[in-house]
């Protein structure tokens, strides 16, 4: 891959649902190759700015630049593992199917999984240590696997940049511990690793390189000069009643008190 | 009962032939509806199809044919973006705006079929309830044959629609699975879905003048819930669909036949029992395999219940309860016939019965321990709890708790907690 170019870039990204704003004027850069968290309170717009960079929602202003590219050019270069929750797991599909849905892109149309693609669904299950589960009904699995079933499928698109949407939430210590590993081989292999994640404990131990966000860029760099309690009561602390009455402002078509 | 001649056994075959291949192109379709939760989409669309036809006819189509074909199509299109409309502009949620949208449409097609029924040639009757019985009367020559021009119509959507399934069968799936990591991967999860959705227009309108709007829909959702209560994989769920649609056209047709009813409304009717068979019977979801799970859980339950009371007994802290209820009885019953208690008055533990009851009382009070450590709880509140717990746990969660406990071997009340395994006395060592 690329390492000269930056893995992810926002320029002054401005996000609104309808008309009203939810993520302002977001400008930041993240290296190639390293664990990267975006941290930040309940509705700060973590989810947000993930799915801004793969495209699920339409950006109001600014640009994305996904290793050094806009994500058209790079599509098949990135993986994505939406939040759990996300999905219907009672859809009558097994492991191993998930898991192939990670080669459909880059199939394309009219051609179906071959041997190829199932020795690679395997060897990504296995990674995650799923192997024994492989032909379960995806809704018989506890929460943690669920999440590694996601986790596996991504790296079956064998892609360059991950985006994981809380990866961590409702799993298990055993599963949270073995989602870090793969995610620390991938970074080993070069790959950039970007997460949205609410745990501030495991920040620390995993994590190279953080961004604070609360509706807003609050902090970014490494994860020693950024988590400083300045700046998590900047993100946690000081709610900013003037962006949401902007934002309502903006949105009414009106103007702020 | 109808006459039994040649003729009339022709015109009930096409009848039954045109009947299941509506109801399979149905299946097809509605099994991916099902699983996208969108089953109410069809209802939806085989409603708002009626001014799309009304205006067809009214514009010089013949009914069944290509022109009304693309009208309702066009129509069920409109009651989609209706309801996205109302969904993203008005706000209103996505089930409230596809009623409003279809309940309007389908209105606007009953008043045009009233108001010009003069020039409309379209029965608000088989509209609603179709007309399976008159179609054999309405046929067109192929190759010497006369078929009913509504199977030929059935059998082009069904085969369009079995192959648009074979073309785009990963891009459907990944799209129903998961809309956003589709379209993240760059599959082109619009034109999917828009893909389905004029496919449930094609399989809808194909299916009106068989069995009219409202039975449309049990084709649509009912083999396709059925089936997703049977099989536990996606293109069994479709094939098993299909079955349960043709099948229930048949049979339900023979069942109108013999009961000289309507033949639409006995064919949804059979699909709902079918529907509620498999809920009855589906291997381990189903009403009979959740009931014999309960039941055997509480067969297992007074076994090893009557074990731990007679391990108790041994230990010296209480006489073993006598069997008192039926269940208990045959427990005791089971329990003596598999070598677990000695048999007769007494009815002390053998060897292997001992073993067993160790391991129900040690996760018994292994337990208590735990849950007198981290729990806050009093005292004589600990029993309840374990009673219910010492039947759930297995050596692997048992060795963690011990572990966890440190060492400390015995219980909150006291007692001692039983090892997990036997210990095997060394020659030498005194027996106490």
């Amino acid at each position: 891959m690329s390492t000269t170019s930056a893995g992810l870039e926002f320029h002054d990204v401005t996000v609104a649902y309808g008309r009203r704003p939810v993520l302002w004027n977001v400008d930041l850069t993240v290296p190639g190759a390293c664990l990267f968290g975006i941290i930040g309170p309940n509705g700060a717009g973590k989810s947000t700015l993930l799915k801004a960079a793969l495209g699920l929602v339409p950006l109001a202003g600014g640009e994305v630049r996904i290793l050094g590219a806009p994500l058209e050019q790079v599509r098949s270069r990135v993986g994505y593992v939406p939040q759990r929750e996300s999905v219907d797991w009672d859809f009558p599909v097994t492991v191993t199917d998930v898991v192939l849905m990670g080669t459909y892109a880059r199939l394309g149309w009219l051609r179906r999984p071959g041997p190829r693609e199932r020795s690679l669904a395997a060897e990504c299950l296995d990674r995650v240590g799923l192997a024994d589960v492989a032909d379960r009904q995806i809704g018989r699995l506890s929460g943690g696997q669920q999440q590694r079933v996601f986790l596996a499928r991504a790296l079956a698109q064998q892609a360059d940049v991950y985006f994981l949407d809380e990866p961590m939430a409702g799993v298990d210590a055993r599963s949270q511990e073995r989602i870090f590993r793969v995610l620390s081989d991938l970074r080993a292999e070069g790959r950039l690793v970007v997460i949205v994640h609410h745990d501030l404990r495991s920040v620390a131990e995993w994590f190279d390189a953080v961004a604070l966000i609360d509706m807003r860029l609050v902090a970014t760099g490494p994860v020693a000069e950024v988590l400083t309690p300045e700046n998590l009561r900047r993100t946690y602390a000081g709610r900013l009643d003037v962006l949401d009455e902007i934002g309502r402002a903006v949105a009414e078509g009106g103007r702020t008190p | 009962m109808m006459e039994f001649d040649s003729t009339h056994l022709w015109m009930h075959f096409w009848a039954i032939a045109t009947a299941a291949t509506v109801s399979a192109g149905c299946a097809l379709v509605g099994s991916f509806l099902v699983v996208r939760r969108l089953s109410l989409l069809g209802d939806a669309i085989s409603h708002a199809v009626l001014p799309g036809i009304v205006l067809a006819v009214l514009a010089g189509g013949r009914p069944g044919g290509a022109g009304v074909f693309l009208g309702a199509v066009v129509a069920a299109l409109v009651t989609v973006w209706l309801t996205n409309l109302l969904g993203t502009h008005a706000g209103l949620a996505e089930d409230a705006g596809a009623g409003v949208a279809f309940t309007t449409l389908f209105a606007i097609g009953v008043v045009l079929v009233t108001a010009l029924a003069s020039r409309v040639d379209i029965d608000p009757g088989c509209v609603l309830y179709g007309i399976l019985e008159l179609v054999p009367f309405d046929t067109v020559p192929i190759v010497g044959l006369e078929v009913p021009r509504a199977l030929l119509a059935a059998a082009t959507v069904l085969v369009v629609l079995v192959v648009a399934a074979a073309l785009c069968w990963k891009e459907l799936v990944f799209t129903a699975f998961d809309p956003a990591a589709a379209r993240a991967a760059g599959l082109p999860v619009s034109l999917v879905s828009a893909g389905l959705l004029v496919a449930t227009s094609l399989a809808t309108v194909a299916s009106f003048e068989a069995v009219g709007a409202i039975l449309v829909v049990a084709m649509l959702a009912v083999p396709a819930a059925a089936a997703e209560l049977l099989v536990r994989r996606f293109h069994r769920m479709l094939l098993v669909a299909v079955a349960l649609g043709v099948a229930g056209s048949i049979v339900g047709y023979l069942a109108a036949w013999h009961f000289n009813t309507n033949a639409a409304g006995m064919i949804a009717v059979v699909l709902g029992i079918e529907y509620l068979l498999a809920a009855i019977l589906a291997p381990g979801d189903g009403i009979v395999a959740r009931m014999a799970s309960r039941e055997s859980l509480r067969w297992r339950v007074a076994c090893e219940d009557r074990l731990a009371s007679l391990w108790r007994a041994e230990e010296g802290d209480a006489a073993a309860l006598a069997p008192r209820t039926l269940v208990d009885r045959l427990a005791q019953a089971r329990l003596v016939f598999g070598g677990r208690i000695v048999p007769g008055r007494a009815g002390g533990l053998t060897d292997i019965g001992r073993e067993e009851a160790r391991v129900i009382v040690r996760s018994h009070r292994l337990w208590e321990a735990w849950l007198g450590r981290h729990v806050a709880l009093p005292l004589d509140h600990l029993h309840p709890p374990a009673e219910w717990i010492e039947h759930h746990l297995g050596a692997e969660v048992r060795g963690r708790i011990a572990a966890d406990l440190e060492g400390d071997v015995g219980d909150p009340h006291g007692r001692d907690i039983p090892p997990e395994e036997f210990p095997r006395r060394a020659a030498n060592e005194p027996t106490r």
